[in-house]
């Protein structure tokens, strides 16, 4: 007990940080309680003079009063986050979404794409079924309630005909209940609000008068607006294209449109951003006029649209530019303040505008920085595409990205705009095109910094952006530099396909590090293109066109033996076919590494595929054979050389007789010569 | 939950895998053998549509484990971010457990079960707790520098609180067990005179421990922890003021309700005095009983003997108390 006079101003103290300010530090720890001394300033017992004189040492001690620090507080995921800031990424492992196991890893990007997508689908019909059968899924294990997990009501409860069953076919996204009901109400002569009327004019103008795919099995499997498909090949692209919905004539939006008491700007934009949106490019235009000449003002939304409708409905650059100005005036005279996604509209359609763009381009980016919105990346990349052509690529310099680049270092990018997707491939395949490493340096490192990583886009775009970046290294690193970034980024970010891996191949042969070809052979076999036969041959080229020391051969008689697995039948799916020269380097590398077994079954091979061996390799085998000091070999050799007819038959006889034969074997080799110096 | 041993699950292990019995080379196989081997019968189990493509699709072959790749010098902080159970393909260590092989060694790490069933703390190398110690210090005050000593510390905070949190991997964060608080304080810093104490012995019973004077009051009938708690300083505040209160009854307090011995009125002091009373009246010629009586107990004896007698009985017996206690008698007694 340590009360004196000089405890209670510590006792205020001390009682003031003891209420509650937040939520309880959740750690196995003592907390110091103060109530204690908060009860005890209340009530003044006397002490006993034992007491008093351990009080009195005590004091003597503790002279200073101590304030005890107000407690501080934060969010309830920031503890969470800090400690994931510590975390950096580990360059060997496969994305999250998959098992870390080597066996169940996807090794080619066909497995990544496969794998993801099963993924994605198993757990769409997982939501289906649980959406379905509600009934079975009413227990609520979590706690704290996650509500993602509990079944979501997507049939319709409300049947009567009234407004909130309207609002709820709306919320529902069902286009087609929606329409029905509203007819239902028109004709029954119920109000129906405002509010409701534009949310069901947005509704339609949004899906095309068609109802959203759900989810369960439907015919228009391939367009799928709502899941994340993870990488869509060239061909689903265009199936999605080819399958968006076009806008039809006197389709329900128009005549909902056409029956509403009064039209107002919510429904004009409702009406036109829908009709660009599905293509009907030349009637938004006209809904526009009807919209001035009604005197209703537009919004922000109406001009985006028809901004980027603009170089459809001309086919002039100078009289697209004038549109764009005309609407960009009636803007200003309406008072409607521009936001991002305009000057975004009115880049992208300068990139439409020919050899306009590039002064209008500059204005534009001006006036963003007058009204003081920042520009996206999605801008920069309007801009990067204006100012180079692919066509053009020689001639240009590249002083527009290092000055985008400088302006965006060190940014921690949001995505405000969905093209800004696009912007790091653009960016990219600007560096690559014009040899410049060291920006390519920086795009990348802008790629790294903080979550910028998530605006690479889909899976698609991030092979695109890897894969150039990797060309560029390979064109202009060092050999080091080059194997450093290639383990880095592959497989967890990039799985290189056969042109990256020839530029690899390559810039290997540039710095004579042939060495490691055999561990990039087991890479491409990884990959899956062991299948790709200028690959291979490419591989083989390059290990049997010069000799190396002996463990080099060791290493790539190894190889050699393993890139032979990928000919011939032996496996079920397609293999390669064998060409003169893949067999003639593999039996020579086999030869210079001394395996003569193997090299001689190559020989046969040669025989069941009709290709003939080149004299080169004969001799050498020749050379070999005397080396090992095997004669009967070099008889069958100069017999299988016959059998193929070759000119350099008598050569080889004459080189063989110096073996020390046997009579018979004699016999045969003097016969044959005969025989190759008549045929010569 | 983090709250058993690896040993004990190893030892379990190993009573199991020796009552096997016959079976044990089998249990001791199915954890050695590679997992590729499960598959064997499912890739090729394929149905023959007819010779040609589909006769049969090669195994897939099982890739390279990633520890071949990691670098030396790699962040393992990054390999094993939180809590994950034990991957042999991403583990880069020679590890081996389990019941060995006969004449062998432990089995390998390759689909060994015993390393994925005990938890592995991969994820809290000493790198790993200094960058995540670094990363909170901002959430955290400084401590006070007044209170450098824990003596200090209990002098100002006499009352500890002491709860514990539960983290277990599943769909609930909650935890029953969380509730209870346990509230510690030591008796000598509160404000209790000799009969308070007595009485604050009596009402809390076996919650006191003598040897460090601590009272520790366990709450947990309530659900949640700051009712608890708020419980718990009731309960320690009714206990205080209801030990310096005296009830009238308490005045029957008999000699069995007595919390140590005391010597006065006791059969002792009783028996003492008879004998010794006769004895002196004897030698000064029969005056008063009560004087005699007093000035018996004045002596200096007597108090020894009191005091070696209250300390047998207190204490109890022991070879000091004992030796004490025959000192005592032989001066009273003259001997």
């Amino acid at each position: 007990m340590v009360y004196s006079s000089q405890k209670p101003p510590v006792c205020n103290n001390m009682a003031a940080p003891a209420r509650h300010v937040g939520r309880y530090i959740q750690k196995n720890t003592y907390f110091l309680r103060n109530n204690f001394e908060q009860l005890w300033s209340h009530r003044s017992f006397g002490w006993t003079p034992s007491l008093r004189q351990q009080a009195a040492e005590t004091n003597t001690e503790s002279t200073d009063s101590f304030v005890i620090p107000r407690k501080k507080t934060w969010s309830k995921e920031a503890v969470l986050e800090t400690l994931a800031s510590t975390v950096g990424r580990d360059p060997t492992a496969h994305p999250y979404l998959f098992q870390d196991d080597p066996y169940l890893s996807p090794r080619t990007s066909n497995e990544f794409r496969m794998y993801s997508l099963s993924q994605e689908s198993g757990r769409s019909a997982a939501k289906y079924f649980v959406n379905s059968n509600p009934k079975f899924f009413t227990k609520d294990f979590a706690e704290p309630h996650i509500p993602c997990l509990m079944p979501e009501t997507v049939s319709v409860l409300l049947e009567e005909m009234s407004e909130e069953a309207l609002k709820e076919r709306i919320s529902l996204r069902k286009v087609t209940a929606a329409v029905d009901m509203y007819d239902q109400l028109m004709q029954a002569g119920t109000a129906v609000s405002m509010e409701t009327a534009h949310e069901l004019l947005d509704l339609i103008c949004l899906y095309c008068d068609k109802d959203p795919v759900q989810g369960g099995p439907q015919a228009e499997d391939t367009e799928e607006p709502g899941e994340e498909l993870r990488k869509r090949k060239t061909r689903f692209r265009r199936a999605s294209d080819v399958l968006r919905a076009t806008w039809r004539e006197n389709n329900n939006a128009e005549r909902i449109f056409n029956l509403l008491p009064e039209r107002d700007t919510h429904c004009y934009s409702a009406l036109i951003r829908g009709m660009v949106k599905h293509g009907a490019y030349a009637k938004a235009f006209s809904m526009y006029t009807d919209m001035l000449n009604n005197r209703v003002t537009a919004d922000v939304h109406v001009f985006n649209a028809l901004l980027s409708a603009a170089p459809e409905v001309r086919d002039k650059y100078k009289e697209r530019w004038d549109l764009i100005t005309e609407l960009l005036n009636h803007m200003k005279e309406q008072k409607v303040q521009p936001n991002l996604l305009t000057f975004n509209s009115v880049l992208k359609a300068l990139r439409r505008c020919g050899f306009l763009a590039k002064t209008q381009a500059l204005c534009t980016l001006n006036e963003m920085k007058a009204v003081e919105i920042a520009p996206s990346l999605a801008s920069y990349d309007h801009v990067l595409a204006v100012f180079f052509r692919a066509a053009t690529a020689g001639e240009s310099n590249t002083d527009v990205l290092r000055e985008v680049m400088s302006e965006l270092a060190g940014s921690s990018l949001t995505c405000q705009d969905p093209d800004d997707v696009l912007f790091f491939s653009s960016a990219m395949r600007l560096c690559m095109d014009n040899k410049d490493l060291e920006l390519g340096y920086k795009v990348q490192s802008l790629v790294e910094h903080g979550e910028n990583w998530r605006l690479l886009g889909d899976s698609y775009q991030q092979t695109v952006f890897y894969g150039r970046f990797f060309n560029l290294l390979c064109m202009m690193e060092h050999i080091d530099v080059v194997l450093e970034w290639y383990r880095r980024l592959v497989p967890s970010l990039y799985y290189p396909n056969h042109h990256g891996l020839r530029d690899l191949l390559q810039a290997l042969d540039t710095d004579g590090r042939l060495d490691l070809l055999p561990t990039i052979w087991k890479d491409i076999r990884s990959l899956g293109h062991d299948n790709k036969s200028d690959l291979v041959e490419e591989v083989l080229t390059l290990m049997a066109r010069d000799t190396h020391s002996p463990e080099v051969q060791e290493a790539f008689a190894v190889c050699a033996l393993d890139v032979k697995s990928v000919f011939g039948g032996d496996r079920g799916r397609q293999s390669l076919e064998w060409s003169n020269a893949s067999l003639s380097h593999i039996t020579s590398l086999l030869l210079r590494a001394n395996k003569t077994q193997e090299a001689w079954e190559m020989l046969q091979l040669f025989k069941s595929e009709n290709r003939v061996p080149n004299e080169g390799l004969l001799e050498d085998f020749l050379s070999a054979c005397r080396s090992h000091g095997s004669p009967t070999r070099a008889v069958e050799l100069v017999q299988l050389s016959a059998a193929f007819c070759l000119s350099a038959t008598g050569r080889l006889a004459k080189q063989a007789l110096e073996f020390d034969l046997t009579e018979e074997q004699r016999a045969v080799l003097s016969e044959l010569e005969a025989t190759g110096e008549v045929s010569d | 939950m983090a709250s058993h041993t690896s040993r004990g699950l190893l030892s379990l292990g190993r009573i199991s895998a020796s009552a096997l019995g016959l079976q044990r080379p089998l249990s001791r196989v199915t954890y050695a053998t590679n997992v590729s081997t499960n598959y064997s019968a499912g890739k090729t189990g394929l149905p023959d549509r007819g010779a040609g493509k589909f006769a049969r699709r090669p195994r897939r072959a099982p890739g390279e484990p990633r520890t071949e790749k990691m670098p030396v010098d790699q962040d393992w902080t990054a390999v094993y971010p939180a809590a994950a159970p034990f991957r042999p393909g991403s583990v880069p260590l020679p590890v081996r457990m389990g019941y060995p092989v006969k004449r062998g060694v432990p089995p390998e790490k390759k689909g060994n079960l015993e390393l994925i069933k005990i938890p592995n703390f991969l994820h809290l190398t000493p790198a790993a707790i200094k960058k995540h110690c670094e990363a909170l210090k901002p959430f955290c005050t400084e401590w006070p520098s007044a209170l450098d000593t824990d003596a200090r510390c209990d002098a100002h905070f006499p009352i500890k609180a002491e709860s514990t949190d539960y983290v277990s991997a599943g769909p609930s964060v909650r935890n029953p067990a969380a509730r209870t608080v346990h509230l510690k304080v030591k008796l000598s810093s509160l404000n209790l005179d000799d009969h308070a104490f007595k009485k604050m012995l009596k009402l809390v019973g076996e919650r006191y421990c003598r040897d460090t004077d601590t009272l520790t009051i366990t709450a947990d009938r309530c659900p949640l922890r700051q009712q608890n708690h708020d419980h718990a300083m009731y309960l320690l505040t009714v206990l205080y003021h209801e030990s310096w209160k005296t009830e009238p009854w308490e005045a029957e307090k008999s000699v069995a309700d007595m919390e140590e011995y005391s010597w006065e009125d006791s059969p002792s002091q009783r028996n003492l005095l008879d004998t010794l009373v006769p004895v002196e009246a004897a030698g000064e010629g029969g005056g008063g009983g009560e004087e005699v009586r007093e000035q018996l107990l004045g002596r200096r004896e007597v108090q020894e003997y009191k005091d070696s007698v209250t300390r047998l009985k207190n204490e109890g017996e022991s070879e000091s108390t004992v030796m004490l206690y025959k000192e005592a008698v032989k001066k009273v007694l003259n001997l």
